[in-house]
């Protein structure tokens, strides 16, 4: 086959696809750029064309600040957590031992569990009344750190975040755990031998061999943590008094309880527009592995 | 011979043909597509309805269809300009904004003719007037109400009796009991904190209209300058605060969900819960055998300026789509359930009281004869309509009520926050403004 038959063969397989996903991705995203110039109630085909004064609003409405430095407080609390905890439950299941093989037949639970289901499961262990885990403070004796957490304005965003580090960390361990796979032992063993054991190992050794995984995971979490929407919709509503409040959440207000489409739309523009430049920065930061070109 | 046999053949033809046609003029066949909000009622109600009006006008055929998120559907059929003949939107729907927007019609030309299958007579006169007051814009009637909701407080009827205690009916009655109840280690009161809407209704405007009369609360919703932190609101964020520093609400409320508090309210570690006549359905599946709760109206001020009999209600309407393809035969399928057999219907086997006067006539179920007594007893009616109207308003009086109910804000700060919000309100030009003129109420 020559080069160009090939090319002209492999065009034609991608085509259906491209296809489909011009029609159900490319187009509204560029109609919502589009939605994002007029004001527009969402509820007839009436629009007026307003040009930037939706980003102009968007720019000195306090709540979107305040819902966007939410979603980077949770980007930032929890991606040092799972790191954290994901990297070490990813050792922990490479190892043969009875306690590994237990984490390796569950960790993956919560990752599968719907987030419906593990937002009603925490706000049961939230619950002030019956929750387990008043329950468990009152038992052991510290009364006074049995609070109402999702509906204090200190802890709420905190518990949120609790949750959604409960619900991703099966993804990561899992992550991580393929990428340990791929470290030649060779490698470890001759670290091992040169004396470079525990936190020493794990910093020369392993992290510099996971940073392309690393990297990867952190662009993860800067969209998950972005694009957080159902577990705040349904523990909090975003409350109390906005204390919770983050981007999607503030959207939904917008377009289905204000009728404020063309804001919603913006809103979203500016969430797609943040997303991409968050990631686009972590990829950019995280470019050059340290360890790399030592000598 | 021969051509006998044609004329007879052409004849018969042509009355066949005849009788075919009449046929098709005595029945034209005609059909309606019914949108509805799925809600703890069902649609099962509205879908025999329309297989009786098919019985009693053929040719008709009438589709039913709905579930609990149908405004999303409905959004872009609206758009489409493809909606459906008659609908039930139900509360996720932005009402207000279909009516700005051209997209329902006008319906008092049709509320003047006569009810459904009478010659005279006003199929107006037969709604209560309080109701259809709800869903007026610039002096026309573009929705109309079917059931309605009460709001007011539940209390735990088997703990009351058993305690000695009494449904308290004013302020110093309802502190008093509140002690008692608390000295039992019981909560006396709980609230669906998430949602503050809850509080708003059963603690902020009840109280305001008790110290300030249904004036203080039109003006608010009015958004006459300075209503929203008149004396009167001011003295019904101190009645909360006081609840809250003298403990009286449930510890932990505020980070309860509807159906968190509720469940508190019917296990009995709570003694007292404001809701809607709604809470028996929407809890019927986990209520305790024999479980008994009653209905009152939140306590009111000692010496309040405000009628005590004052009773705020909630309905969700049904409109008629400007793009729906058969209107006329909306407005007579609509016209058939609410005549009054089917109103009374409706209250029996739904349990739920209803727009169309003299349907309280009916066999209500235990739980909804003190609301009708109550709804009887009232003679000033008041409704959350600046939730609808002014939703971003709505949005600030939850928010700065859940922060008062948390003791993070001062009453005086928290109509502050009322009044900057009604003033936002009063300067956007983008925003529609309505006004609610009250008439004689029952």
């Amino acid at each position: 086959m020559t080069p160009r038959a090939r090319a002209g063969f492999i065009t034609l397989f991608l085509l259906p696809a491209s296809a489909l996903y011009a029609l159900f991705v490319v187009i509204p995203v560029v109609q919502a750029f589009a939605f994002s110039l007029y004001r527009w109630r969402g509820i007839s085909a009436n629009r007026t064309f307003i040009g930037l004064e939706n980003f102009q609003q968007l720019f000195n409405d306090p709540l979107v600040w305040r819902a966007l430095s939410h979603n980077l407080l949770l980007f930032v609390g929890t991606s040092v957590v799972i790191l954290t905890v994901s990297l070490a439950l990813a050792h922990a299941v490479g190892a043969e031992s009875a306690l590994a093989r237990f984490l390796r037949s569950v960790y993956l639970f919560p990752q599968v569990i719907s987030l419906v289901v593990v937002a009603i499961l925490w706000m049961f262990i939230l619950n002030p009344s019956f929750g387990i885990l008043n329950a468990t403070l009152k038992a052991v004796g510290l009364k006074e750190w049995a609070i109402t957490w999702l509906g204090n304005p200190y802890t709420a965003l905190a518990s949120i975040g609790v949750a959604h580090v409960w619900h991703a960390l099966g993804f990561y361990i899992m992550l991580f755990a393929a990428a340990l796979r791929t470290i030649p032992t060779d490698v470890m063993e001759a670290a091992t031998l040169d004396g470079a054991t525990g936190l020493v190992r794990l910093r020369y050794v392993t992290l510099p061999l996971l940073w392309a995984v690393l990297r990867i995971a952190l662009v993860y979490m800067a969209i998950g943590t972005m694009n957080i929407f159902s577990l705040v919709f349904l523990m909090t509503q975003g409350g109390p008094d906005r204390a919770t409040e983050v981007m999607l959440t503030y959207l939904y207000e917008q377009a289905f309880k204000h009728s404020e489409f063309g804001y919603a739309t913006a809103l979203a523009v500016v969430n797609f527009v943040l997303v991409m430049a968050l990631s686009g920065a972590i990829l950019t930061l995280f470019r050059h592995n340290p360890q790399e070109g030592r000598g | 011979m021969k051509a006998g046999r044609y004329a007879l053949i052409v004849t018969v033809l042509i009355a066949v043909s005849a009788v075919i046609v009449s046929c098709g003029r005595q029945q034209p066949t005609s059909s309606l597509e019914v949108a509805c909000f799925k809600g703890g009622y069902g649609i099962d109600f509205f879908e025999q309805a329309a297989r009786e009006y098919e019985k009693l006008h053929p040719g008709v055929k009438i589709k039913v269809w709905g579930n609990p998120r149908v405004w999303e559907q409905l959004r872009p059929r609206f758009v489409a300009g493809n909606p459906p003949d008659l609908t039930y939107p139900g509360w996720g729907m932005d009402h207000w904004a279909l009516v700005y927007e051209g997209q329902v019609i006008p319906l008092d030309e049709y509320l003047d003719s006569p009810p459904y299958g009478k010659s005279e007579g006003k199929w107006r006169d037969t709604f209560e007037p309080s109701l259809l007051a709800l869903c007026q814009y610039q002096g026309k009637t573009y929705m109309l109400p079917y059931f309605f909701s009460m709001l007011g407080w539940w209390y735990n009827k088997d703990m009351f009796e058993k305690n000695g205690w009494k449904p308290p009916r004013t302020w110093s009655e309802l502190l008093a009991l509140c002690e008692k109840i608390k000295a039992k280690g019981i909560a006396p009161i709980t609230y669906q904190g998430i949602y503050p809407a809850y509080a708003v209704s059963g603690f902020l405007i009840p109280w305001a209209i008790s110290a300030g009369g249904i004036e203080a609360f039109d003006n608010a919703q009015n958004l006459v300058p300075g209503a929203w932190k008149s004396p009167a609101f001011l003295k019904a964020a101190q009645m909360i605060d006081e609840l809250r520093r003298r403990g009286y609400f449930q510890e932990g409320a505020n980070g309860m969900d509807h159906t968190g508090a509720q469940m508190e309210f019917i296990s009995g570690r709570a003694a007292m819960i404001p809701c809607g006549t709604w809470l028996h359905s929407e809890m019927r599946n986990v209520l305790p055998p024999n479980f008994r709760m009653g209905f009152m109206l939140p306590p009111v001020l000692d010496d309040g300026k405000g009628d005590p009999t004052a009773v705020g209600i909630g309905i969700e309407p049904w409109m008629v789509p400007t793009k729906g393809k058969n209107r006329e035969l909306a407005i007579d399928f609509y016209k058939y359930m609410t005549s009054l057999e089917k109103a009374k219907q409706f209250v029996e086997q739904k349990g739920t009281l209803m727009s169309i006067r003299g349907s309280d006539q009916a066999n209500y179920p235990e739980h909804l004869k003190e609301p009708v007594e109550v709804f009887r007893r009232a003679k000033t009616v008041w409704s959350v309509e600046y939730r609808q109207w002014y939703p971003k308003l709505g949005k600030e009086v939850e928010d700065a009520t859940a922060a008062l109910l948390a003791g993070n804000i001062t009453p005086e700060q928290f109509v502050e926050r009322l009044e900057r919000a009604a003033e936002a309100t009063r300067q956007d030009k983008n925003i529609p403004k309505h006004t609610y003129t009250r008439g004689k109420d029952r």
